[in-house]
């Protein structure tokens, strides 16, 4: 036994060893073919460390030839796997390349190497070469006439070359850790190794070096670098499998844990395999669903279940999800088996691979309990008589009854999810934002556009007046505001017919009072008129006389047209009384409404012997009234308390009126006599219809009175006064800038 | 007609109307005198001579009615015109039955007021110098004694002297002698005469003692 034998005797079993190896896991792995491919390439390598021996101690020429013709049938495959090797495992290098290494290959070593006599490497052996070597053992070697299709080989190894280095760089490229080191490791001894291998040959066969092939070696060297790769990706992959094992186990118990709070929550988790087209589904989402524990689901199945109305939004959300959305979410309902429906929404996110819908993992709850909600809320807006608006901050449609769609004739589908400044008159609009704005920084029920008359616009562009009162709902989706909207068309031309008959009746009763101020008014009227006629006659007896001056004629004159105008004046006090007014309303100063009137009643005031006194506050504010009809108040008051009056002893005959000021701007009258007062139980009685305390008294002065107050937002109410007598308040707001 | 020292007053509380009746009674040259109210009027000083007051009805405070029963109670013999704005036949007919001349409603002619004050006027005129009788008559009733008194109350009464003195238990000729001095002292010459004064003062014959007779 010589160090030769033993050595590439090593090297070859050393190399089968680590085939049976990777061919055992290859068979375990049948998914990893480097490990195939690196077992051929180390049978390969053993196969030719056993030729290189078998050559070493060729006894012949022709036993030489021949083992150098059968070697080559493990060059190939050794070429062919590390091919192979370095596609599969480095995942690069040009296929072409590949290709070309592997058909040369077949070319020279499988195909010429068969024709060939003794092999492709000699035309002929002609001897053997014998040399000493380390240790003075002898081997043998060829010698003879080189064959020129070995050029091919030549060839294919530069070939080989190139395809390692590129695949090599490539892999470095990458610049994965990992790889970079596979790179380095076995890309960089492939290449160390094959020039190992053929710049040694290469010097042997020209006979500067005194050495055996040492192919074998340099190959199980790249042999080594890619057994030493592979077993570190089984050892990786036993500490992944172990990690896994930790993991799995975590895995389990966090499956647990969202198991038990999915249970918790309701919540049913499922999964669907969308190929096979299988659906698994925890229990609980089996009770959810009405599915029984041995019921195998699909998808059909699961639309069974479906309410028939609601499968085709689940079709078209499935559809969407598995189209490439990927997000999945729809709401609809379940029919149980016992026939009774539930809301159910399921949400889940569908799982592509190569672009291909794989599965789709989600979970579904009922929604049933908020669906009622949704139900009875949307129900109750339905049924409210008043035209209901739901909207958010931005002014939004959310919701729209169908009492909407008749006061302002839009359709449901023409309001929601537009926004409500559509309904408000164009006039109106761009001060509505600020509004919104202002009642959503304080939302609280309450009326909207307080003191404001609102109207709202309908589809044909008509303005309807309207009432809305504003509620404030906060839902898990932010506030929204419930506007409920009253058509106040009718209520408002019902208020027109009672202001028109309050007009009407206010002036049958001024009517009345004019009748009973007629004596009064005549004096009034023949005072100036009886101061004409005489200075007219004085006047012309003079200048019968010729005791009339110009200087006297003139006085005469100027007194003529002064008592023609006193009776003009008194003439028009009594039109406009007479005169049928349908509520102009004026600013006002209250007591120039009194002084007019107590210009009507000084006659009166003479002929009941009473005194008028007034007592009026200065600068009082002025307030927005219809002239004439407070006017018919105070004449009502005055002549009451005329006739309050008769009673009472001559000299002490009086009536003062006063006005003053009540806070707010707004002002108070007061019409105080010094008569028998009020009767205790008459003191509110007589403002009613009818009521009279006087015999031939109709009893509608004081009614009218306080309606005509009522209408320009006052009060009117009677008391006795301290010391005797009854006063009557009228109260009149402040008048305010009149506001849309 | 004008009337010496006869005097006119007009009362109403409006001026302007004041004014015009004084400017018309200025210029048929009556002598007016203007109040605006009834309180002011009974304070002037008495006239003494016909008077007339031109009164509205509707005055502040007293009124003219109640001026009316004022003046009539101080019995100055004014006569009164009422004049008003407003006439009611009630005050109308109170007015008149109370002694009231006339009552206008304005507004009035000018000749009817004129034509009312000259009736008024005169009355007044008529009443004052009756009262001047009076007067006299009285003076010269307060010179008799009261047997004089006696006497002429039953001379008037037509009784001759014979029956006087047999009533009054005395002589015929004591009464002859106080009859001459009553005619005396009433400056009369004729029972006739001394009949009418008797009734100017308002002195009635005695009542016969038929008993007696």
């Amino acid at each position: 036994m010589n160090w030769t034998t033993i050595a590439w005797s090593m090297g070859a079993s050393a190399c089968l060893t680590l085939a049976i190896v990777h061919l055992v896991i290859w068979c375990k792995q049948t998914d990893q073919p480097a490990h195939l491919l690196f077992s051929v390439t180390a049978i390969s390598g053993a196969a030719i460390a056993a030729a290189e021996l078998l050559i070493m101690h060729a006894q012949s020429p022709e036993q030489l030839g021949r083992v150098i013709w059968w070697a080559h049938i493990p060059v190939f495959f050794l070429f062919a796997s590390i091919v192979g090797f370095v596609r599969v495992y480095f995942n690069a290098g040009r296929a072409w390349l590949g290709y070309a290494v592997c058909g040369l290959r077949l070319l020279e070593d499988v195909i010429i190497n068969f024709f060939s006599v003794p092999n492709v490497n000699y035309v002929q052996i002609t001897g053997l070469r014998h040399l000493r070597i380390l240790g003075g053992e002898t081997i043998s070697l060829a010698q003879g006439v080189e064959n020129p299709w070995v050029r091919i080989s030549e060839l294919s190894s530069l070939l080989f070359l190139v395809f390692v280095v590129d695949a090599s760089v490539t892999l470095w490229r990458r610049g994965h850790p990992g790889e970079r080191r596979r790179a380095v490791i076995v890309g960089g001894s492939m290449i160390l190794f094959i020039l190992v291998a053929a710049g040694t040959s290469a010097l042997i066969e020209a006979g500067v070096m005194q050495s055996p092939y040492l192919i074998s070696f340099s190959f199980l060297a790249i042999v080594a670098a890619m057994g030493y790769e592979l077993s570190s990706d089984v050892v990786r992959a036993a500490q992944l499998a172990r990690k896994l094992q930790e993991s799995d186990v975590a895995l389990r118990e966090s499956e647990q844990n969202m198991a038990l709070a999915a249970s918790a929550a309701e919540l049913a988790m499922w999964m669907w395999d969308i190929p096979r087209d299988e659906v698994w589904i925890t229990d609980k989402g089996r009770a959810l669903f009405g599915f029984a524990q041995s019921d195998k689901i699909n998808f059909d199945r699961f639309l069974d279940v479906v309410h028939p109305e609601d499968r085709n939004t689940v079709r078209r959300a499935r559809g969407n999800a598995v189209d490439g959305a990927g997000e999945y979410e729809s709401e609809y309902r379940v029919v149980l088996p016992g026939g009774q429906a539930r809301w159910i929404v399921g949400r889940g996110r569908v799982e592509f691979s190569c672009g291909k819908p794989v599965r789709m993992r989600g979970v579904s709850f009922d929604i049933t309990r908020r669906k009622q909600a949704e139900e009875h809320f949307e129900l109750l807006v339905e049924a409210s008589p008043n035209a209901m608006l739901l909207m958010n901050t931005e002014g939004k449609i959310n919701l729209a009854n169908a009492q909407v769609e008749a006061v302002f004739g839009y359709t449901r589908q023409e309001l929601v999810g537009h926004s409500v400044e559509m309904l408000i008159p164009e006039r109106f609009r761009s001060q509505h934002p600020s509004y919104r704005n202002s009642y959503f920084s304080d939302p609280k029920a309450r009326a909207m556009g307080a003191g404001r008359e609102l109207y709202g616009r309908r589809k044909d562009d008509g303005e309807v007046p309207i009432e809305i009162g504003l509620t404030p709902i906060r839902t898990s989706e932010g506030l929204f505001v419930l506007a409920s909207i009253i058509d106040i068309t009718e209520r408002k031309q019902a208020e027109m017919e009672a202001a028109r008959q309050r007009n009407e009746l206010a002036h049958h009763s001024r009517v009345m009072l004019l009748g009973e101020l007629s004596g009064s008014l005549a004096h009034e009227l023949n005072q100036p008129l009886g101061a004409i006629v005489t200075n007219a006659g004085a006047a012309l007896r003079s200048l019968e006389r010729d005791k009339m001056t110009p200087e006297k004629f003139r006085e005469v004159l100027e007194d003529i047209v002064a008592d023609g105008r006193r009776a003009g004046d008194v003439i028009r006090s009594i039109k406009g009384m007479l005169r049928k007014v349908e509520g102009t309303r004026q600013l006002v100063n209250l007591d120039n409404v009194i002084t007019q009137t107590l210009r009507l009643t000084q006659a009166d005031a003479l002929a009941h012997d009473c005194t008028v006194l007034t007592e009026f506050r200065p600068a009082l504010s002025k307030v927005q009234a219809d002239v004439v009809q407070l006017q018919q108040v105070f004449l009502n008051l005055i002549l009451n308390a005329f006739e309050a009056s008769k009673d009472v002893p001559k000299l002490q005959r009086r009536v003062i009126i006063s006005t003053e000021r009540d806070g707010d701007g707004a002002v108070r009258a007061c019409v105080r006599d010094f008569g028998a007062g009020l009767p205790a139980e008459a003191s509110e009685r007589i403002f009613e219809q009818f009521f009279s305390t006087k015999r031939e008294g109709m009893g509608m002065g004081l009614f009218i009175s306080r309606s005509i107050v009522a209408a320009h937002g006052g009060t009117l109410c009677a008391k006795n006064a301290e010391g005797g007598g009854a006063q009557f308040w009228l109260r009149l707001p402040a008048s305010k800038e009149m506001n849309v | 007609m004008i009337f010496a020292d006869a005097r006119v007053y007009v009362v109403d509380d409006d001026v302007s109307m004041l004014k015009a009746i004084g400017r018309l009674l200025e210029s048929e040259d009556y002598s007016v005198e203007m109040f605006t109210g009834a309180r002011e009027f009974l304070a002037r000083a008495p006239h003494t001579g016909p008077s007339c007051v031109i009164l509205d009805l509707n005055l502040p405070g007293l009124n003219g009615l109640e001026l009316q029963q004022a003046l009539a109670d101080r019995g100055l013999g004014e006569q009164i015109i009422f004049i008003t704005g407003g006439a009611s036949v009630p005050t109308c007919v109170q007015a008149m039955k109370a002694g009231a001349v006339d009552y206008l409603a304005k507004p009035f002619r000018d000749e009817d007021l004129l034509c009312a004050l000259e009736q008024a006027l005169a009355r007044s005129s008529e009443r004052w110098l009756q009262s001047s009788q009076r007067k006299k008559v009285c003076e010269r009733l307060i010179t008799l004694t009261p047997r004089e008194l006696e006497v002429l109350k039953l001379v008037i009464k037509g009784m001759l002297n014979k029956q006087i003195a047999s009533q009054l238990g005395t002589t015929e000729a004591t009464i002859k002698v106080h009859r001459g001095r009553v005619m005396e002292k009433m400056g009369v010459t004729s029972v006739a005469e001394l009949v009418i004064l008797a009734q100017t003062a308002g002195i009635a014959p005695a009542a016969t003692d038929t008993t007696k007779v």
